[in-house]
């Protein structure tokens, strides 16, 4: 049977701030272990937390562009659980007043447009990071103390598609704030799936699933496919559905058990008595909200509006920031935005996975490039010459040199190219023969001539327009 | 303290080494000190400090106060062997400040008790009868400036655990304003009502501690950045025309007429510097609030303070087979009795269930009866009362009965003042049976300097010094 599909979504989010959301030790990533702490990440008895202000920016932006209210009275509060990785023996969090209530974004699935709403966004603290041996435990506090935001959706998503639209969407705005690395494998982006399947006409919903562990898009969508399959078929057997955590194992492609919920656990949430309310001044939070860089969604309407894009090339350029920033700096000194599109998307892209690079790692500076494209708008190099010479262009070499020093400059000059052709015509009675005997075949084979003549270097539009013409006269 | 000009490097140090010794001849009799601090270190640099408000005064402070390098236990087991990476800020102020510290002193274990018979290190004694207590939690110091070893010393106030031990001991004990002293680098206890405060023999001592202790710190988002006063100069001896109310709730409750004759001397003698005094009543109903309601505020919060103590960063470790064990394993082992039944009471008030009717509640209770104090106090510029209803009590008290009322107002009203955050300090008014007793003042928020010039008042026409001789 075809359930209704429930799906809820939990991001937690690293905040790329200089220091921790509480002390002033330096944020890390891949740093020697236990070397980016201070005795406030440690929990020392004795000290005392320390709002970042620069956190509290970033969630402003966040809550800005994901149109939520923003409160602007902070608190934190006191989330207490014993755990090896919680070095103060509570986490602190916004349990009671999240910054940010009652937004939504739009998501796109399959060219149609879809509203989910987000519930809340608050600001908390990571937790050290744990590596389990057989015979021991390993913990690293360099994460202990990072800034996270939450961001939980309402229940709004019925697809595995509209999960990954939905996380991406997040993803991209995240990237696009400056606020955040997003990087699901890496950890600095985390979501947890809360799903669960009703029968079409129910009203109440079905035992909810939460599934952690998934740090890839494309295990989000396996997952979230593996679980629909997995409870309808317990549905369908009458089977009754457990509210557990389940993980995504990617070895086996399923999700599989690791904690049942018996109840809820009791955090005993209070009030953080070491950090009064924070009334936000209003000037301040506004001037975060009216500064905003561009979001993604109006980059694509204006690659549409300024460089005449359709929505596919806007779309693939935009979906990878790297690449879509590169795209503008390129045009800056270019005119012609569809072909610089084009050769980006389908050039750039293939070359830069051919030789395992990317846009960061690249030598090719965008005038270099841009110069590329020129030569091509301008007819001065064909897209073939330019295609020989595009692998050394993005390893850095000037294209310019490149094309001068093999010799292969367009000839666009048309007295040039006349002459020739009217040589080539001489040269060929029999083909003007053929031609005029209905044989459209000829005019190829001049022009090939041309060509060959002309080394290569004739524009060939321009030769088949000259030897079309010229053919006339004989 | 503060006549820097005359000293030179030899008094000074004869000073400190006259202190340190002291303090190790009476260990014994007083039991007040956990560590004693090898203070050469801190010698080798302290001329850059001669300028400085506390230059060469050898001071103690309370082992809750963090220390780099010397160990801090807040004299529980649990911490015995803990050296902390870090100096609390008031630490750097007062060696920037010029004194030495020459040791750790007892407490209550993490600061959770009023009689310092919880310590690890065992019971301090009071220095005018060791039979006696010195009170709690800052015991130790209270004691060894009774004892006059050393002219300041730091301690914390939650629920009055410096003022009434400083009353016990016969020595000054102030609690500034919540947020005047900085908390970075003390042990907690409750967060909320922690104060950082100091014990001196003398009011211009304590006026001159606070000088250099006070003030806004970046570390501690509750510290204040109200500006710090120059609170010696406030000491004139001039009272005149201001009012003081005076607790009735407190007197009507104190059985005890020797204390209450030694009260009502000195409330004529500042009626006779120009005071105007009067008695006033708050609802009796709150007052006998104050107790539960401390209780729980405190213990909630201390519960979640001291999650860090699990054996896992910090404190003994107790090994286990899994974590979780050890955690239990090591908070059993390493905290005394009556802290795990202070942290069950704590997590019970937080219980989801519970928390309305007990967190939330006393938290309610403890803004109603901020609000009455303030009804009281906006009409006066200070409160008064006895700091405690009786000397300090055996060391074997048994008798204590802790639902009277007279325990429970008399005893304890000064905790309004851990509520309210106001500045409070506790000043000898006497003795009763050869035992000091204290008088309590307290003053509107960071009006510390008008505080210090009524205490100084209060001791320039009782001669606490010559009482002491005749007792």
């Amino acid at each position: 049977m075809a359930y209704k599909v429930v799906i809820g979504i939990e991001i937690h989010c690293e905040l790329k701030t200089k220091t921790k959301m509480f002390s002033s030790a330096p944020l890390s990533f891949a740093q020697t272990p236990n070397s980016c702490v201070n005795e406030v990440d440690l929990a020392h008895p004795g000290t005392l937390p320390c709002v970042n202000k620069n956190a509290i920016k970033y969630a402003i932006m966040a809550c800005s562009a994901f149109n939520l209210e923003i409160d602007t009275l902070v608190k934190f509060d006191r989330k207490n659980y014993f755990y090896t990785d919680l070095p103060k023996g509570y986490q602190i969090t916004q349990q009671f007043h999240p910054i940010g209530r009652n937004g939504f974004i739009d998501i796109n699935v399959d060219g149609n447009s879809k509203r989910i709403n987000i519930e809340r966004l608050h600001m908390e603290e990571d937790t050290a990071k744990q590596f389990h041996f057989n015979d021991e435990t390993l913990i690293d506090y360099n994460r202990a103390g990072t800034p996270l935001v939450e961001i939980v959706s309402d229940p709004d998503m019925t697809s595995g598609v509209e999960a990954v639209a939905y996380i991406s969407k997040i993803q991209e705005i995240l990237l696009y704030l400056g606020v955040s690395d997003v990087k699901m494998e890496q950890g600095s982006m985390r979501c947890d799936i809360n799903i669960s399947l009703m029968k079409q006409d129910a009203e109440k919903l079905g035992t909810k699933v939460e599934i952690k562990n998934l740090n890839s898009l494309s295990n989000v969508l396996k997952a979230v496919e593996f679980e629909i399959s997995r409870q309808s078929d317990m549905l369908d057997n009458a089977e009754l559905i457990v509210q557990e955590t389940r993980r995504f194992d990617e070895t086996t492609k399923s999700t599989v058990s690791m904690r049942k919920k018996e109840g809820n656990v009791d955090y005993k949430y209070f009030p953080e008595p070491n950090i009064f309310p924070i009334r936000l001044p209003l000037d301040w939070v506004n001037e975060i909200v009216n500064n905003l860089p561009e979001l993604p969604d109006a980059r694509r309407v204006r690659y549409h509006d300024v460089y005449a894009l359709e929505e596919y090339d806007a779309n693939v350029l935009v979906s990878n920031k790297l690449l879509a920033d590169f795209y503008e700096l390129v045009m800056q000194d270019c005119d012609d935005g569809k072909i610089c599109a084009n050769w980006i998307i389908s050039e750039l892209i293939a070359q830069l996975s051919k030789t395992n690079q990317s846009i960061a790692t690249m030598k090719c500076d965008s005038k270099n490039f841009a110069n590329l494209i020129n030569m091509i708008t301008k007819k001065e190099i064909s897209g073939k010459q330019a295609k020989q010479i595009f692998a050394q262009v993005v390893d850095g070499e000037n294209c310019i040199e490149l094309v001068k020093s093999s010799g292969m400059k367009q000839i666009s000059d048309e007295g040039a190219i006349l002459q020739i052709v009217i040589d080539v015509l001489n040269d060929n009675p029999q083909s003007i023969e053929d031609f005029k005997n209905g044989k459209d075949r000829a005019i190829g084979f001049l022009v090939g001539q041309v060509m060959k003549r002309s080394k290569g270097q004739a524009n060939p539009s321009m030769a088949n327009q000259l030897v079309s013409a010229q053919i006339k006269n004989y | 303290m503060g006549e820097n000009v005359m000293l030179n490097e030899e008094i000074v140090l004869k000073r400190i080494s006259d202190a340190y010794n002291f303090a190790k001849n009476v260990q014994e009799e007083l039991n007040a000190m956990v560590t004693f601090v090898d203070y050469n270190d801190q010698l080798e640099n302290m001329n850059m400090h001669k300028s400085g408000k506390m230059f060469g005064v050898p001071i103690v402070l309370k082992d809750n106060v963090n220390t780099k390098g010397i160990k801090t236990t807040a004299s529980s087991k649990m911490l015995e062997n803990y050296v902390p990476i870090y100096d609390a800020t008031i630490v750097t102020k007062l060696k920037d400040a010029g004194a030495i510290i020459i040791g750790k002193s007892s407490m209550d274990e993490l600061a959770m008790g009023g009689t310092n018979l919880t310590a690890a290190t065992g019971s301090v004694k009071n220095p005018y009868d060791t039979n006696r207590m010195s009170g709690g939690s800052s015991g130790g110091s209270a004691s060894l400036v009774g004892k006059g070893v050393v002219s300041m010393a730091i301690g914390s106030d939650t629920g009055d655990s410096i003022r009434k031990p400083a009353a016990f001991c016969g020595c000054v004990g102030l609690k500034p304003t919540y947020g005047r002293i900085s908390r970075y680098g003390i042990i907690p206890y409750s967060s909320s009502l922690d104060h950082v405060g100091c014990f001196t023999s003398n009011v211009k001592d304590a006026a001159i501690a606070l000088e250099v202790l006070a003030g806004r710190d970046d570390l501690d988002m509750t510290s204040s950045y109200e500006p710090v006063d120059n609170y010696s100069e406030f000491l004139s001896g001039d009272i005149k025309g201001k009012k003081i109310a005076i607790l009735k709730n407190v007197t009507d409750n104190i059985s005890n007429v020797d204390v209450l004759k030694c009260f009502n001397e000195s409330i004529e003698k500042l009626k006779q510097q120009g005071a105007i005094v009067e008695e006033v009543i708050l609802n009796e109903k709150l007052m006998l609030a104050i107790l539960p309601t401390y209780y729980l505020i405190a213990n909630c919060e201390a519960t979640a303070n001291h999650a860090n103590l699990n054996g896992i960063c910090y404190g003994n470790q107790v090994e286990s087979q899994t974590s979780e064990q050890i955690m239990i394993k090591s908070r059993t082992n390493g905290f005394g009795p009556l802290i795990r039944k202070r942290f069950v009471i704590g997590s019970y008030g937080l219980f989801v269930e519970n928390q309305e009717k007990l967190f939330k509640q006393a938290q309610k209770v403890r803004r109603l009866i901020v609000e009455e104090y303030d009804k009281v106090l906006k009409d006066f510029d200070f409160v008064c009362a006895p700091a405690s209803a009786s000397i300090a009590p055996l060391l074997d008290d048994k008798h204590l009965d802790q639902l009277s009322d007279e325990y429970l107002v008399a005893e304890n009203h000064m905790i309004i003042s851990n509520f309210t955050g106001y500045p409070s300090i506790s000043v000898p008014m006497g003795f009763v049976d050869k035992m000091p007793v204290g008088i309590n003042f307290t003053a509107h928020k960071f009006d510390e300097g008008n505080l210090l010039n009524l205490a100084y008042t209060h001791e320039l026409c009782n001669d606490f010094k010559a009482m002491k001789a005749g007792n």
